[in-house]
């Protein structure tokens, strides 16, 4: 069979990959994907089971995922498994690596909280004079995040907030419960926004690159993926500096392989972009891959209780529902002890306690967990984590994954001003709870490990100058033109929001982009 | 479009490797693959395609057996087993953990574990064994209510998530609590009672199959999964 040479090669399949698909291939143009891990089918790859019909009653394998606290029995299997794709990290540095190689990756398994970043994002340094801002502003995305949100079904409600922009929307006109309008309403008292949360509906309850954008994609007929295939690296010819060739490895058959593209976009999340790009040793003149590695803090919050709720007294009206704080730190007034800021996550449950809010074991905890059924009230962070060179990763050349290909080391930590943000977040929902009238089960100070949040952001960040960033404002690389990067490793600053919203937003702008260009024959 | 009918047209639109690149031009040559002759004139797997399945209720061994102890000690053991008389009696229809076969499973279980964990454990039974020699010359398993009480309630504290108390005893006492309520509940003496009570089966979700696994990671699984620099 001939080689061909392909239009644009894709390399994942998640959101961004999925919506540079979607966006490419409406316009004409021929994309071929690759993807790590094979197409998952439910019908066929799943069964509802009792924990009692698993091998270990629903506990994790021991020793298996040992970083993924997002898995259990039941999910195990969906994970990428860190036997076969290692990294490593410093000593007392512990990272949460969360990976998914399914076709469609963790577009498959997402909380669906849909938010855009703001002007004290995009434009941090100039409103607090820490780090960088982007090379863009909310009023060059906001387009782009009304068609997404108009793809993903996004349910909100307008407030007219800066720090919390509106959208597209489809209305949420929900009355609160009983416990959440008490907790707005103490909120409001001492100065602190209780708004109602953003979230993807989606299709079927799905909203995924596999139901939303890679169906439109493939109908295109433009569309072609290969499944199961392990990108190893890229080369670029030495005398235009143009990416001309993917190096791949069959997963199954360990067979090498490789194919010719006139462009290539990387899709392949945030960190195994990076690892790509380091292995290949490419796009690097600025010396900034890697660099810059953020994500969010989450793990602080508390635990309450509402107390009419015990005594099988939680009705509807009065528990249930979910609630978002908007970052209120550092926009009109300055905290004394930390930068940037922090969301809430606000949610009540009309069901069980678990006993580890309670002091108590045997009848006397069993009495407590039937006393409290349906009255719990919780609050988590997410906090924003700052942008700083020192936090990076490299390639390990002492290790290897299953395909020989040399891992990613990773060395980050959070700093005082992440700990001062999630201690005021608990004394801050402290208060509020109480003033509120509800009794606090738990609390937690600590953040959870770097990488928990599973937003790994930056290392790959865009910027004007091709001296200190890697992209430019279009996500296309300054070290070579047919080379585009649209996963999360472009973001300058973490912000507190989910970061989905933003990726496809940035996706789409940059395939609209790269589309226009490959017309006018610039790439 | 419908998930299934997606995953029908992604699985139609997908190519292998092999089909849509071609391959280095350095690769050696992929000599077809011969199949294996069967022993005798009949195929081995004749009639396979036309066999109606087996009107077989699958059963798990919990429902008539018992899980040998091979991990603790005979102290550790008894320590064990008389927390789980403590921390989870027979409530209302629901068994204890006695009753659940717990202390065998998580013998079981630790026995399986990584050394932290079964450092845990082991540190754990053994500071239970020790106070209860100090405060009262007798084994931990042979404590009454309220002597084993003086001995456990310095170590409960509440706890969120993810974050176990990081003082040594009062994080034995958290896992070991949440680990004896977890393999309680999710046994199989946990589902019969529920069931007999004409209560739904407890604990059900959405199990996932290794998809399309690869077999070398069978192989390979006792590998490092820490790796450190």
């Amino acid at each position: 069979m001939p080689e061909e040479k392909v239009d644009v090669l894709i390399i994942g399949s998640g959101h961004s990959g999925g919506m540079a698909a979607k966006i490419l291939t409406e316009k004409g143009i021929n994309c071929l994907m690759l993807n790590a891990g094979p197409v998952a089918d439910t019908h066929k790859d799943t069964e509802v089971k009792p924990a009692y019909a698993l091998p270990y009653r629903g506990f994790k394998q021991p020793g298996q995922l040992p970083h993924v606290f997002q898995s259990n029995e039941f999910n195990a299997n969906t994970w990428v498994d860190e036997r076969e794709v290692p990294y490593t990290y410093e000593p007392g540095q512990s990272y949460n690596w969360v990976r998914v190689r399914l076709f469609g990756g963790r577009s498959l398994f997402w909380s669906r909280q849909s938010f855009r970043l703001s002007d004290y994002e995009f434009k941090g340094k100039s409103h607090d004079g820490y780090g960088d801002d982007w090379p863009i502003s909310l009023a060059d995305v906001a387009p782009y995040y009304s068609r997404v949100e108009g793809i993903f079904r996004v349910s909100g409600r307008p407030y007219g907030i800066p720090q919390y922009p509106d959208g597209n929307f489809v209305p949420d006109n929900s009355p609160w419960t009983g416990c959440m309008q008490r907790f707005v309403d103490a909120g409001k008292a001492k100065g602190v926004t209780v708004c109602k949360a953003r979230s993807s509906m989606g299709v079927d309850g799905l909203a995924s690159s596999v139901n939303l954008l890679l169906p439109d994609a493939f109908a295109t007929g433009k569309l072609r993926a290969i499944p199961n295939v392990v990108v190893r690296s890229l080369t670029a010819d030495p005398n235009t500096g143009l990416i001309n060739r993917a190096h791949f490895v069959d997963r199954i058959s360990r067979r090498e392989m490789s194919v010719q593209a006139r462009v290539v976009v990387l899709a392949c999340g945030t960190l195994e972009t990076t690892r790509l790009l380091l292995n290949s040793g490419i796009a690097n003149s600025s010396g900034v891959v890697g660099h810059y590695l953020m994500d969010q803090i989450y793990g602080a919050g508390i635990t309450c209780s509402v107390p009419e709720a015990r005594d099988g007294k939680s009705t509807p009206q009065l528990m249930g529902g979910g609630a978002l704080i908007p970052r209120f730190r550092n926009i009109n007034s300055k905290a004394s002890n930390f930068l940037r800021g922090y969301a809430v996550n606000v949610f009540s449950s009309g069901g069980g306690v678990d006993p580890r809010n309670f002091a108590e074991y045997g009848d006397a905890l069993n009495k407590k967990l039937e006393g409290y059924h349906g009255s719990g009230f919780y609050c988590g962070i997410m906090g924003e984590v700052l942008g700083r060179r020192e936090n990076h990763v490299s390639i390990d050349k002492t290790v290897s994954d299953a395909w020989d290909i040399p891992v990613l080391h990773i060395d980050t930590k959070y700093t005082d001003n992440e700990f001062n943000m999630a201690r005021d977040m608990v004394d801050t929902c402290t208060a509020v709870a109480e003033a509120a009238g509800f009794e606090i089960l738990a609390k937690n100070y600590d953040p959870n490990p770097p990488g928990y949040s599973i937003h790994e952001l930056g290392t790959c960040r865009m910027g004007d100058d091709p001296k200190t960033s890697v992209l430019n404002k279009w996500n296309q690389s300054h070290d070579h033109k047919n080379l585009w990067i649209v996963d999360a490793s472009s973001f300058v600053s973490s912000g507190w929001q989910n970061p989905t919203m933003t990726i496809l937003a940035l996706s789409m702008r940059a395939s609209e982009k790269l589309a226009d260009e490959m017309r006018q024959g610039n790439v | 479009m419908r998930r299934r009918d997606f995953v029908k047209t992604l699985m139609a639109a997908s190519v292998t490797a092999a089909s849509a690149v071609a391959q280095k031009p350095a690769a050696p040559p992929v000599l077809p693959h011969k199949a294996t002759p069967a022993p005798g004139p009949v195929p081995w797997e004749r009639g396979l395609m036309e066999l109606k399945p087996l009107p077989i209720t699958p059963l798990t061994a919990d429902a008539f057996a018992q899980t040998d102890t091979q991990f603790f000690n005979p102290t550790e053991t008894a320590t064990l087993r008389r927390l789980c008389e403590l921390f989870q009696p027979a409530y209302k229809h629901h068994p204890g953990a006695i009753d659940a076969g717990t202390p065998q499973f998580l013998d079981f279980l630790t026995g399986i574990s990584p050394e932290d964990q079964q450092q845990i454990y082991r540190s754990g039974l053994a500071r239970l064994e020790s106070d209860a020699q100090q405060q009262f010359s007798k084994s931990f398993a042979s404590l009454d209510p309220s002597q084993a009480d003086k001995i456990i309630r310095p170590g409960l504290s509440t706890w969120m998530n993810d974050h176990p108390p990081a003082e040594p005893f009062e994080h034995f006492i958290a896992t070991v609590q949440v680990d004896i309520r977890t393999a309680t509940e999710n046994s199989h003496a946990w589902a019969d009672a529920a069931k007999k009570a004409g209560e739904g089966t407890p604990n059900l979700d959405l199990y996932w199959y290794p998809v399309d696994p690869d077999l070398r990671r069978q192989v390979s699984s006792g590998a490092h999964s820490d790796q450190v620099s």
